[in-house]
């Protein structure tokens, strides 16, 4: 009889628990990011021939992590989401962001990249499955502990007239955190609201990351061994996410 | 009856259960499982331990086990013990270590004895702690050329390990446990008590030469400055400096973590224990001798605006030079 009721106090109180979300009496709802990782106009995939100002090239591998999510609302009223980190790849498409408060949305801030405690951190200490636990093939420098923002490798044609094939190695892996870069993009106007979509739509154009590298000569870089084409390249990530 | 009353019922309930459950499931407490401290030389404090790693024997064990399976790497053909031999206190005796393939890697395998005290790991520091120092050989190209995650894969589909996983750290083979493990055995390593230990910590006189004792006096002189770097009792304070080996160095060292040209050819000061086991000396294990080593600094090496002020002429007398020699290997296991 009395576990019964020590049963139903135990429930009672789970069920105030979850109930805290809403402690300033505003309702919270799951937004969710919505990011297509483009080639100029074609979505990225690792069987496209792309061209690059008429030189073409390949990849077999795009992935790039954000995180340190910034939403805001229309009056201003910023929105952290702490903790989501996103690795993001022509693969998906779609990630939970978290619980903001319901309300209008004007703009995102996030960064391309990580910031320097978690660059730093164990990676082992993820569940399987996390951005940032190991990942197969991997995307942290083991000997110097830190991540890769951005990875991009494949195959381009380095002919001088670019009239060739893309069969040459290329391979751009941009990380250390002085290269995390923030992106920041306003005007829009999102509705987040019970029952609604409750998305934030954008786009990353590889090409506009890629803009000013000259990519017959300019063709790996792990960034430590080539800091000047790795900051070029991380130079142009502000600009190469858009709203779509 | 009130509520309180109610409570107190509930929980003397609760708690009687779980006594009557001690009593009913006692099983023997598994010395496999309980902490242990580790084995220390005399005169070394205790070294720090990670509140989620500590020593346990079945956790060394595995540790041990997966130190010595050359399952870590991609063909099956090298474990860590290929370049960590117990029988050279855990180098190798090359001047660079053979990796995968047959490729020669970059630098000198250090001894990793006292690696529990080792703030930052490898000769540029590059990683803080062992079980992070666990992914990078699996992963570099030259050493074990494999994945972690598919090293996992191997150990999940093992006949034994996934059962001496459990055992030890109640989980399955994962990154997380791979690494601890690893780690948990490497913090289970120590040099042994010298004779430079007696002499210092037991006050046995008798324990060291004269010849050792002369050396001793100049190791801690500023005639020889030896004692600037390497000092406390792993003889080393864990800093980066450049000691003059070269000109123009092949291996920028500490500036391939930090991109500062401040410290290109600056390399973590190693330990002077064991030295009698762990030729050839340097990052690069380019001194074949402790002979070698001792007509280097006396030399005041080469010109190098990184090199550290304590590098210079030192005009030792072949008598000192000898003194100093017989005194570092007093700094070696018995």
């Amino acid at each position: 009889m009395k576990l019964r009721y020590f049963a139903f106090f135990l429930i009672l109180s789970a069920g105030f628990a979850s109930c805290k979300k809403d402690d300033h009496g505003e309702t919270t709802e799951m937004v969710k990011l919505h990011l297509h990782t483009m080639v100029g106009n074609q979505a990225a995939n690792y069987t496209s021939t792309f061209s690059n100002n008429g030189r073409s090239f390949t990849l077999s591998n795009l992935r790039y992590y954000l995180s340190n999510f910034v939403l805001i609302q229309d009056d201003g009223t910023e929105v952290p989401i702490a903790g989501k980190v996103i690795l993001a790849s022509p693969d998906e498409h779609e990630w939970e962001l978290g619980l903001v408060p319901s309300g209008h949305y004007s703009g995102i801030r996030f960064l391309v990249g990580l910031d320097s405690v978690t660059n730093h951190g164990d990676p082992t200490v993820y569940p399987s499955g996390h951005p940032l636990a190991p990942q197969t093939p991997s995307i942290h420098w083991s000997w110097n502990t830190g991540y890769i923002f951005m990875m991009v490798e494949g195959k381009v044609d380095t002919t001088l007239a670019a009239n060739g094939s893309a069969n040459a190695n290329f391979f751009y892996h941009i990380g250390l955190d002085q290269m995390a870069r923030s992106v920041s993009l306003s005007g829009a106007d999102v509705h987040v609201e019970a029952g609604g979509e409750n998305s934030f739509h954008l786009a990353f154009d590889l090409l506009k990351a890629l803009q000013g590298v000259d990519m017959r000569t300019e063709i790996k870089t792990h960034s430590m061994d080539n800091m000047m084409l790795a900051e070029k390249i991380a130079n142009n990530w502000p600009q190469s996410f858009t709203w779509e | 009856m009130n509520h309180l009353t109610g409570f107190r019922q509930i929980a003397a309930t609760v708690i009687v259960s779980a006594l009557f459950g001690c009593t009913w499931e006692e099983t023997p407490i598994d010395p496999g499982q309980q902490v242990v401290m580790p084995d220390l030389p005399l005169g070394f404090p205790m070294p720090p331990i990670p509140a989620d790693n500590e020593l346990t024997p079945y956790r060394i064990e595995l540790g041990r086990r997966l130190f010595h399976d050359p399952i870590l790497s991609r063909d099956s053909t090298v474990a860590c013990a290929s370049c960590h031999h117990a029988d050279k206190k855990m180098t190798d005796g090359l001047a660079k270590s053979i990796g995968i393939y047959g490729q020669t890697g970059i630098r000198n395998s250090i001894s990793l004895l006292n690696a529990a005290y080792q703030p930052y790991l490898f000769w540029d520091g590059g990683v803080p702690t062992l079980e992070l120092q666990v992914l990078a050989p699996i992963h570099d190209p030259r050493e074990m050329d494999f994945d972690i995650n598919l090293v996992v894969e191997r150990l999940r589909r093992h006949p034994q390990y996934p059962a001496l996983f459990r055992q030890a750290y109640d989980a399955d083979p994962s990154p997380y446990t791979l690494t601890r493990a690893i780690a948990c055995f490497e913090r289970s390593l120590y040099s042994q008590t010298t004779r430079y230990d007696r002499y210092v910590y037991a006050n046995d006189t008798s324990a060291l030469t004269a010849s050792e004792k002369r050396g001793m006096n100049l190791f801690f002189s500023e005639r020889a400055e030896c004692f600037h770097c390497h000092s406390g009792f792993l003889f080393t304070d864990f800093s980066f400096r450049n000691n003059g080996l070269y000109e123009k160095y092949a291996d920028s060292g500490r500036a391939r973590i930090t991109l500062n040209p401040a410290d290109v050819g600056k390399f973590k000061v190693p330990s002077l224990r064991n030295l009698a086991y762990t030729a050839p000396y340097m990052h690069d294990g380019s001194l074949a001798t402790l002979q070698e080593v001792v007509e280097h600094y006396n030399s005041g090496g080469k010109n190098h605006p990184n090199k550290s002020v304590f590098v210079l002429k030192l005009n030792l007398t072949e008598q000192e030079k000898q003194d100093l020699i017989n005194f570092l290997l007093s700094l070696s296991d018995p």
